[in-house]
């Protein structure tokens, strides 16, 4: 454990990697392109931030990450470097002591139901320090306590169950639980759709106050624009499966590159805005039966012939973009 | 100190819980008695055999004395009619039927049977209550037996198949549940035929071999399960597949839960993701589900004790619906509601526990 964060350090570079990570579906229809050849970097006290409409393959891309697989997984290959060790040639069990809540940790989507409802959420904070790590229980719980307070929630909820918290409580002890291993990654899958926006407001406070305090990498998942904006330090917007754009946080706000990534944008609102708000005509293609070319293109309005080309990837190293925008305007 | 407090109020919680499940199913079964009062009695009809047969033996036992043989015929007459409505009062028998039912009511509830019309006891006596007293235990003895058998082989291979959702044994056991719709003693007769008639290497019926061995010895103990083999074995076959096929997809739906994965996510190991993800949120919905299919289960268990010769309560309902005997089968009918009220209230307590949020009292969620 102190060897491997000893190495990451000494190192000093990604502490996730993925390449060409593939996860594909089986159902009636046919085959789901859930996650399609996808390939990012995550550094050291970095926190990227998942962009995407609903049904782009987000959640599918952290379950990808994270190995937790439906029954009816008919492809998933690809690389998945988690600091320097390759996590794709573990068998379960391996992964299950090496990598699970060691070495990254999931804050789920839905809150109100990732807490078993007849355990009492302290034991379940708990679970990853005695389980995982063989710690007597009265120790484990010290440290729930000290989480507790470190996300803000009252010590006497350690003895509840997750039917007698609030929907911000609950995020909170999911959040708690997320860290009390002190993960070298945290996934937040959508941590803040479900809540109020004073709740999501304090929650992304309390994240990045995390981030800052405890040095970890967030992978943050979302199609809440607006608030990611708090907490991002790079960008990956998704769309059918796909990345279609890579970007530094701070230019992607101002300045993004692709189409999508322009029509989202502006599709945030903003106050006192003058104009009226911008929106996407069409809905993301369905990710069976594919077909080949942009798989935006059909919903682009800066289309043109090489669109029914699968664009190719320009950019440098984390910054990049699929678009044959970017392409031409290279070429020539 | 707050601590404590609320260790009390949920202690409360549970006492009020308790109290008032066991309030309504005293309620069900003093229902129940009454309703099996009023339809062993016919509506009163009964009580016009009783008046009879009073009258008959009154009859009889007077002839048979000579001082009343040589009285004159208008006051022989006239001392029989005196004599009956003496005894048609000492029993009770000319109130109005309501007032009666009430009267059998409440000395059923106290669990005052009487005496049998017609039946005896293994012992010789015609006390209802020794009657079925002598009998409840080997009924306890199969039902137990069965019930908790069905409910851990059920559980096993029901979490078993819902780990290999779609696979070829699931197909198996789901495309079985149909069996079922079969009452156990069918099941019995089958058996029976099999394991008695053709291959015979089980007892037809009975609880004990004969000459049967001493009392709590090796023998008698051996004797009695290889009698239980099959009874036990039909009652629990005709409930089992179709409570693997529901209790599979109760199962299936609970591990779909996204505490499951979270579960899985966190690194813990697969056994412990079963028990404390997947079967403990399910056990609530399953200790319901049990109660319901004990209740079907134990109406075809009278039949099947007899269809075995078994000694037991089943047995006895059977002989007096048989022999008419109304004391008989109401008592029976009285411990039988009882028996049943009593498991529902442990598996209701059972549930109580297992469910933190049943505690929850009426209302005041804070």
């Amino acid at each position: 454990m102190i060897n491997n964060k000893e190495n990451a350090n000494k190192i000093n570079k990604n502490v996730l990697s993925i390449k060409n990570l593939y996860l594909y579906f089986k159902t009636h229809a046919g085959n789901v392109n859930a996650v399609d050849n996808v390939s990012f970097d995550l550094k050291k006290n970095e926190a990227v931030v998942v962009l995407g409409e609903s049904g782009c393959g987000k959640s599918s891309l952290v379950k990808a990450i994270l190995r937790i697989l439906p029954r009816n997984t008919s492809r998933y290959d690809g690389k998945i470097y988690l600091g320097e060790d390759e996590t794709m040639c573990m068998s379960e069990e391996e992964y299950r002591k090496k990598i699970r809540w060691k070495r990254m940790s999931l804050v789920s989507q839905a809150a109100m139901t990732s807490l078993n409802p007849v355990l009492k959420v302290g034991s379940q904070v708990i679970e990853p320090l005695v389980i995982g790590q063989k710690m007597p229980k009265d120790k484990a719980l010290d440290i729930a306590k000290e989480m507790f307070q470190n996300v803000g929630v009252p010590l006497d909820f350690i003895g509840r169950y997750a039917f007698e918290l609030s929907g911000g409580m609950r995020q909170r002890v999911a959040i708690a639980m997320a860290l009390i291993t002190s993960p070298d990654l945290v996934i937040l899958d959508e941590p803040t759709s479900a809540l109020d926006v004073l709740t999501q407001c304090n929650i992304m406070n309390l994240l990045k106050r995390i981030k800052k305090e405890q040095d970890a990498s967030f992978i943050l998942v979302t199609h809440d624009i607006a608030t990611s904006s708090e907490l991002a330090t790079r960008v990956v917007v998704m769309y059918a499966g796909e990345i279609i754009e890579s970007c530094d946080a701070d230019a992607f706000f101002t300045r993004p590159m692709h189409p999508y990534s322009q029509k989202l944008m502006a599709s945030v609102p903003k106050l006192h805005g003058k104009d009226e708000l911008e929106f996407i005509e069409g809905k993301p293609p369905s990710l069976i039966g594919l077909k080949p070319g942009c798989r935006f293109a059909p919903r682009c309005e800066k289309r043109h012939g090489n669109c029914s080309q699968m664009p190719p990837v320009t950019g440098n190293g984390d910054n990049f973009v699929k678009c044959w925008l970017y392409v031409s305007s290279k070429g020539e | 100190m707050t601590n404590n407090k609320k260790r009390e109020s949920t202690l409360q919680r549970i006492g009020k819980y308790t109290i008032l499940r066991l309030i309504t199913l005293f309620i069900t079964v003093v229902v129940g008695v009454y309703l099996t009062i009023i339809i062993a009695n016919m509506g009163g009809y009964v009580d016009e055999l009783v008046k009879g047969q009073v009258q008959e033996s009154l009859t009889m036992r007077l002839t048979a004395d000579e001082s009343f043989r040589n009285l004159p015929k208008e006051n022989r007459e006239a001392l029989l009619q005196r004599e009956l409505a003496l005894e048609f009062d000492r029993l009770g028998l000319n109130d109005p039927f309501l007032v009666r039912s009430m009267r059998f009511l409440l000395r059923a509830i106290k669990l005052d049977f009487g005496t049998a019309n017609h039946m005896i006891s293994a012992s010789g006596s015609n006390k209802v209550r020794l009657i079925i007293g002598e009998q409840l235990p080997p009924t306890l003895l199969l039902m137990g037996t069965s019930n908790l058998l069905l409910f851990f082989i059920v559980m096993l291979i029901a979490l078993y198949l819902s780990r290999r959702y779609g696979s070829y044994s699931d197909r198996f056991f789901t495309s079985l549940s149909p069996l079922s719709s079969m009452p156990s003693w069918f099941y019995g007769i089958f058996l029976i035929l099999v394991f008695a008639a053709l291959l015979r290497i089980l007892p037809f019926g009975g609880m004990l071999g004969a000459p049967p061995p001493e009392r709590g010895s090796w023998e008698y103990v051996a004797s009695v399960l290889k009698h239980m083999i099959l009874p036990v074995t039909s009652l629990t076959v005709s409930a089992l597949f179709a409570s693997i096929y529901s209790w599979r997809t109760f199962f299936l739906i609970f591990s779909s839960e996204d505490y499951v994965d979270m579960a899985k996510a966190k690194g813990l190991p697969s056994g412990l993701i079963r028990r404390r993800y997947i079967l403990r949120p399910t056990l609530p919905t399953i200790i319901t589900s049990f109660s319901l299919m004990l209740i079907t289960m134990w109406m075809g268990a009278m039949v099947t004790e007899k269809v075995f010769q078994w000694p037991g309560l089943g047995t006895v309902i059977v002989n007096a619906v048989g022999l008419y005997d109304t004391a008989v089968i109401v008592g029976t009918t009285i411990i039988y509601g009882y028996l049943l009220a009593i498991t529902v209230f442990l598996l209701d307590f059972v549930y109580a526990l297992v469910d933190p949020r049943v505690k929850i009292g009426a209302g005041n969620r804070s």
